[in-house]
């Protein structure tokens, strides 16, 4: 009988002892992982996008399995195919990236563009009389202009090289001669706004400030650390397309018995949703950015430049809301400066391209919400739109562009993650 | 047994000798070969379902399963004692005790519905688990495996189905008997 009494005691104190183990063990994790965290943030955002990238094609990588060739060559195969398709994608898109001369000759357009529409906007009659709808447009697009004007013109340095290329420079063959007489005509644009006279001496508070320039060494060591961050995004979709379930094994051996049917469950359904809601997002953001593409074709825009919008667009579809205005601001941008249009539809005013755009870009997004989204997610993650909102601005005060363009997917995963994990601890009887 | 699943079985054993002799993986595979549910399948096939399967160890009289719960594995005693249960209002009922090769919550393959049954470890008891998605996925990877999987289920769905239904029959009469 004291035996027994020996062993259920000993059992007693080992029980409190795996107790202070285990608390003692994970405040020190907690500790650890926040220090890790906090002095490795610039690793965060490539191990999620390597996760996520393993997530979203790991059906493709399970589907096109080849039974008689080994997992590992089938997943380098697979890598190998991914690669070659980004590279192709990525030197198409590369040669649409203005280089030194393309950007002063952009900038030169854009602001000579710019002027005249502005100028065809607030146009006088041929009596010299401004109706009352121009007055007022001049009066609120006038300081607009003005702070447009003064991004766009040329710096002394930019007016050298502009005048440089403009004769051939650096073996390439001169600017054409239309872009040099933009450039005429934008230095001697003027203010719009005739500004209230300062006291002498003062300086103007629109006088643009002299850009301050970050070392060069500086900004090579950051953009060496940022490069070698990111080449973590690509390994770690390498390795887990190479792991056949042991980092899940590996999670679930470390739950106690009581709750193992219940984590397996949990991880399963976890997984499941993010990566359908994943490939759906990705679906769609395809899908918006192929009807634009195809949309500005049609209006006439050259393919290249029509597929790179398309690009653009559709990948900053996946940020709600605001996505669709970044892809107007692009297209819109464009059409403005765009010139010798033909459009491959009949009766359409080639002069009126920015309001097909606009017109454009409404109908992709009237055929995401419409069409798109409920066929390919199939309303499997509802966000509330406040829910949206918020979670956008939060991720822009965080990470900027990338953080708001994450903001959703982390939503969804804490959204499904909570709900499944109650369903799963009412109906395992735990809670 | 065709020249190249001979061959490759061949290879598989080749590759698991050159590991120790007493590795868990051989000795899964080898205890996987004596669950008649698994019977009718190759040493290779063995080892795709051994790398699914989870091992855990019970201690006495820790659960491993309550009645009621949704189910979601099929387990496999590798040893220890295990006792199927059955809580009635102020009475439990063992009905049966399990040991080392038998298997329980097979039902949990087929779909979640709750465990009918509570499973109770008797002594520490070591097992394998075969979680049924796992299994759902082995359809796409390795489809002949999985349909054999699924075809010792059913056959072993059939038999219980034909011995009740014999109990059934065999109880009937005597029931109508006793009505009359």
């Amino acid at each position: 009988m004291s035996n027994v009494q020996d062993f259920e005691e000993k059992e007693r104190e080992r029980k409190v002892r795996r107790k202070v183990f285990y608390l003692t063990f994970a405040t020190l994790a907690l500790i650890f992982g926040g220090f890790l965290l906090w002095k490795l943030s610039s690793l965060i955002l490539p191990i999620i996008v390597g996760c996520l990238l393993a997530l979203a094609f790991r059906p493709v990588k399970e589907r096109f399995r080849i039974r008689w060739l080994p997992h590992e060559i089938q997943v380098l195969c697979s890598f190998a195919a991914i690669g070659v398709v980004l590279f192709f994608a990525f030197n198409t898109f590369r040669k649409h990236i203005p280089d030194e001369e393309q950007k002063l000759e952009f900038k030169v357009r854009l602001q000579y563009k710019l002027n005249e529409r502005y100028r065809q906007l607030v146009a006088k009659s041929p009596e010299g009389k401004a109706n009352a709808v121009a007055a007022l447009l001049e009066k609120e697009l006038g300081p607009l202009m003005d702070k447009i004007n003064q991004v766009l013109t040329l710096n002394a340095e930019e007016r050298n090289l502009f005048l440089k290329y403009a004769a051939g420079y650096n073996g390439k063959p001169p600017i054409q001669s239309k872009f040099v007489d933009y450039f005429r005509a934008n230095q001697t644009t003027g203010k719009y706004v005739i500004p209230e006279e300062t006291p002498a001496g003062t300086a103007s508070p629109t006088a643009p400030a002299a850009p301050t320039q970050p070392p060069a060494a500086e900004e090579g060591t950051s953009l060496e650390s940022k490069f070698s961050a990111w080449i973590l995004a690509p390994l770690i979709f390498l390795f887990l397309g190479f792991d056949n379930g042991q980092i899940r094994r590996f999670f679930i051996s470390l739950v106690p018995n009581r709750y193992f049917e219940l984590s397996l469950t949990v991880l399963d359904r976890l997984d499941d949703a993010i990566g359908r809601y994943l490939r759906g997002t990705l679906i769609e953001c395809f899908l918006v950015g192929l009807t634009l593409a195809l949309g500005l074709i049609l209006l006439g825009i050259p393919p290249g430049i029509a597929v790179a919008i398309g690009v653009v667009s559709g990948l900053l579809n996946a940020i709600p809301f605001l996505g669709a205005v970044i892809a107007l601001v692009i297209g819109v941008s464009y059409a403005l400066i765009a010139e010798d249009v033909r459009p491959l539809i009949p009766g359409l005013n080639p002069n009126d391209l920015a309001l097909y755009v606009v017109i454009l870009v409404v109908i992709a997004h009237v055929l995401d919400d419409v069409v798109f989204q409920p066929f390919v997610l199939g309303g499997a993650v509802n966000v509330h739109p406040l829910v949206v909102v918020i979670a956008i601005i939060a991720g822009s005060l965080i990470m900027g562009l990338w953080g708001m363009l994450f903001a959703i997917p982390t939503v969804v995963v804490v959204k499904t993650a909570v709900e499944t994990f109650f369903k799963e601890l009412k109906d395992y009887r735990i809670i | 047994m065709s020249a190249r699943k001979f061959a490759a079985d061949k290879l598989l054993w080749e590759t698991l000798g050159r590991w120790k002799r007493s590795s868990p993986e051989l000795d899964r595979i080898q205890f996987l070969k004596t669950v008649p549910f698994f019977d009718q399948l190759s040493n290779r096939q063995l080892k795709r379902v051994s790398d699914i399967t989870f091992e855990r160890t019970y201690q006495t009289d820790e659960l491993i399963f309550e009645e009621g719960q949704p189910g979601a594995a099929l387990f496999l005693i590798l040893d220890g004692k295990i006792a199927i249960e059955v809580c009635r209002e102020t009475s439990t009922t063992r009905l049966a005790v399990l040991e080392k090769g038998a298997f329980f919550g097979e039902m949990a393959l087929l779909d979640d519905t709750p465990r009918s049954a509570t499973a109770r470890a008797l002594e520490r008891t070591r097992t394998l688990a075969l979680y049924r998605n796992d299994l759902n996925g082995l359809v796409y990877r390795h489809p002949r495996t999985a349909c054999r999987i699924y075809r010792s289920l059913a056959t072993m769905i059939g038999d219980r189905l034909r011995s009740t239904n014999e109990l059934v029959q065999m109880k009937t009469p005597a029931d109508t008997a006793g009505l009359g």
